[in-house]
């Protein structure tokens, strides 16, 4: 091994170690403040070990707020995965045909630019006065806040078809429809999975928001709930499933990603 | 031809300079025992094939990069870190994209805290000698690529430096742009002198502008032949001389891949 | 000539849609059972307009959006420059980065609205919690562009300034900041809608008066027109706040589009 790579592998120890020490030092200090010097009451700051234990606790148990973990994290999933898809499957071909037939571009667009810089949280009380707070209220949202991103970027994807792509289309002789299918969409392939990650976080968050305004299950309603009961070693958990579910969700649509965008931005 | 003869008072020395990188555990061998030295206000011209060692030997004039063996010295001092009494002109210009052509121009007389009305008096003069008059507040982007060459010379030059390295500056112009780029460069060095060291792997744009080719390997970049150019100034691509030379230095060329 | 007719015929498309919308929105609240329900256009612009000087709770619309916009504009300047620093420190040193980016990555995956319980519990109702909320929105847009711009200056550059005798100060200043502004301000220009929807959802949960107060005072007195006036005026700002933000880009970054 040469001395050079030997530097490297060092540095790379040494700067894990400093990113470990790092960790560690903020659990400690987390930890010395609340269990040792009870700097902050246990009520609104519990101790990383407290927050650990109402992770347990909350995996089998329905008490305070009326559901499990699993139970909060299924209807939230239920809701979100509704609107979200509702969102895709519509938002997708729309944005599409916007930016592929001129008449619709022309007369949709304007529409489009109209609602779009309302943002999705303060459609949430209209929704509920029109559709209740079941989950038909929620999906809607969620529907709203999915939608707007896939249209606007498989707008954009359509709209970067190169003409030089098109015009050789056309000299062997492929009509309008074919090329939509054989190089515009291929092209805005990226794009449209761009649309589609930003929109599931976006779908994630609104949920939150929504579950907090109105609804009796759901991880929103639970850390909103436990707000009230001044729980916040179940607030702590209730943040760290949202934000571990979303990180999930961004991973796995990494991936699909990978898989897809690579076959289709190669034809 | 004359061979590696020592100079006195060189303002540039190389002494038996080695440079090897260290890679995925084999050791590649860029500059091989180099030794040159090169007069003050000469222009000396690296001539070779391929693309190994002749950048690595402006960022070791440059002090960007250390020798793994030997010494360099400018104007009799070690090179240890770059520095203001060396000016580079890159290849692809690395110019700042954020300045207009007046804040690339002043920007080292900037750094070195001189004061507003000096500094851009001096990079107005250096921004009129390389002809871009009138472009002060344009952007680099703005440019073209011949005229971001241009700023990147008056920035070199504005900063007065006692060595200018230039490493291919007009390889990513056209044909037609090099010309005029090279016939400019001339110009400009004529008015103000300087000791230049300029990389090349152009055989015209040699002849044309060196007091001396120094004809390189190809990897491990070493000397293999020196060639004093006598021929007188402005040069004519056409002269039978000019033609001579140019076909010596190519028959002595290794082959390129 | 034909530029010209395509703008027109844009412009044409442009009214006659919104026009239409406008059109079946209030014949459809007019004559349907929908409107039973769902105010039609002209009521909601009527309370618009009264909004301006007849009181919505404690304020008039002015009041209300003079509190919105303030907690953005506290809580998003904070964050701007705290996330400036921490984005070129992490960028630009190793140590910072081994620091700060394992902490950063525990905290960024948690949308902001979610802190909002925890923050309300440890800050009370007042501004405190609001501006905290804000700030965490903005804070980790802002900090991750900055760090990803200063990450990818071009070494050259760096190495260019050194050659002119340029001050390692000088290179944060006048190299690797202005290099890193473009992305900069793509993060700020995200974090700026992001603040604008985490005021409304704190406004919203806990609240007395700004826009996304009204917006639930008007679900919770079944008012529908007051929910369409916020959400109009929530609209507006909205759009007017990202244009703010497109002008100040075109201003500052005029050297990194090609279309000068």
């Amino acid at each position: 091994m040469t001395e050079i790579e030997k530097k490297k592998k060092r540095d790379k120890i040494k700067f894990t170690t400093i990113s470990v020490i790092s960790l560690c030092v903020f659990f400690g200090v987390w930890y010395v403040a609340t269990a040792v010097m009870h700097l902050m009451p246990d009520y609104s700051l519990p101790s990383p070990v407290q927050v650990v234990e109402a992770f347990f606790y909350k995996l089998g148990n329905k008490a305070p707020d009326g559901g499990t973990l699993f139970q909060h994290i299924a209807a939230s999933l239920k809701v979100a995965l509704t609107g979200y898809l509702l969102g895709a499957v519509i938002g997708i071909p729309l944005g599409i045909c916007m930016a592929w037939f001129r008449r619709i571009d022309l007369f949709v667009t304007p529409l489009f630019d109209l609602v779009r810089p309302v943002p999705t949280i303060a459609w949430i009380p209209l929704m509920i006065l029109w559709f209740g707070i079941g989950l038909g209220a929620k999906a809607a949202i969620i529907f709203v806040s999915a939608f707007i991103p896939c249209v606007i970027n498989s707008y954009a994807g359509i709209k970067q078809t190169r003409p030089v792509h098109l015009w050789v289309a056309q000299t062997f002789g492929a009509s309008r429809t074919k090329m939509l299918f054989t190089v515009a969409i291929p092209t805005a392939m990226p794009l449209i999975f761009t649309g589609l990650r930003i929109s599931l976080q976006a779908a994630w968050t609104t949920l939150c928001a929504a579950e907090m305004l109105a609804a009796n299950k759901g991880l929103g309603y639970m850390i909103q709930l436990n707000r009230s009961l001044a729980r916040a070693d179940l607030i702590i958990v209730g943040m760290l499933t949202i934000g571990l579910i979303g990180t999930i969700f961004s991973v796995v649509l990494g991936k699909m990603e990978k898989k897809m965008v690579r076959g289709g931005s190669k034809s | 031809m004359e061979q590696n003869g020592r100079i006195e008072n060189p303002m540039i020395s190389m002494k038996q300079v080695k440079k090897r990188f260290e890679s995925d555990g084999r050791v590649k061998e860029v500059v091989d025992t180099f030794n040159l030295d090169v007069k003050e206000n000469e222009f000396v011209v690296l001539f070779g094939p391929g693309q190994c060692g002749k950048t690595t030997l402006i960022n070791l004039i440059a002090g960007l990069e250390l020798p793994t063996e030997g010494e360099i010295q400018v104007d009799g001092k070690k090179v240890e870190a770059p520095g203001p009494d060396r000016g580079v002109v890159y290849q692809t210009t690395a110019l700042f994209p954020f300045c207009t052509v007046m804040g690339n121009v002043e920007f080292g007389p900037k750094s070195r805290g001189i004061d507003k009305k000096t500094r851009r008096e001096r990079a107005q003069y250096f921004i009129d000698l390389v002809g871009l008059q009138g472009f002060e507040k344009s952007f680099p982007n703005q440019l073209s690529g011949g005229m971001r060459q241009r700023v990147g010379i008056a920035r070199a030059y504005c900063n007065d430096p006692k060595v200018m390295l230039l490493d291919e500056p007009f390889g990513h112009l056209d044909a037609q742009t090099r010309y005029m780029m090279e016939e400019e460069l001339e110009k400009i060095w004529q008015k103000e002198k300087r000791t230049v060291v300029f990389v090349t792997n152009n055989i015209e744009e040699a002849v044309y502008l060196a007091d001396r080719i120094i004809l390189l390997t190809n990897c491990p970049t070493k000397i293999k032949a020196e060639y004093q150019v006598d021929l007188p100034r402005p040069r004519s691509y056409v002269d039978p001389a000019f033609l001579k030379l140019r076909q010596e230095i190519l028959d002595n060329t290794d082959e390129t891949l | 000539m034909k530029h010209m007719n395509e703008k027109m015929e844009k412009t044409l498309y442009a009214v006659l849609a919104i026009a239409s919308f406008f059109l079946a929105w209030e014949l459809l609240t007019a004559f349907t059972p929908a409107g039973e329900t769902t105010p039609g256009p002209v009521e909601v612009l009527r309370l618009l307009f009264t909004s301006f000087f007849e009181p919505i709770g404690k304020f008039t619309i002015y009041g209300h959006l003079y509190y919105s916009i303030r907690r953005v504009l506290v809580g998003y300047v904070v964050a701007t420059v705290l996330g400036i620093i921490v984005g070129i420190a992490m960028g630009t040193s190793r140590y910072a980065e081994a620091i700060i980016k394992p902490l950063f990555e525990l905290i960024r995956p948690i949308p902001p609205i979610a802190w909002i319980p925890l923050v309300i519990l440890w800050f009370g109702v007042g501004e405190l919690p609001k501006y905290t909320i804000i700030f965490i929105g903005s804070f980790t847009n802002v900090t991750l562009n900055a760090y990803t711009g200063a990450q990818r200056v071009d070494p050259q550059l760096i190495g260019c300034a050194k050659m002119l005798g340029t001050s390692d100060r000088d290179i944060f200043l006048r190299v690797i900041l202005p290099s890193s502004l473009p992305q900069i301000f793509a993060g700020m220009q995200v974090a700026l809608s992001t603040a604008w929807m985490a005021v409304l959802a704190a406004e919203m949960i806990g609240a007395q008066e700004g826009c996304g107060w009204i917006i639930l005072r008007g679900s919770d007195t079944t008012n529908i027109p007051l929910v369409l006036v916020g959400m109009v005026v929530i609209g507006v700002v909205g759009l007017l706040l990202a244009t703010i933000m497109r002008i100040a880009e075109r201003r500052l970054c005029a050297w990194n589009r090609m279309d000068v």
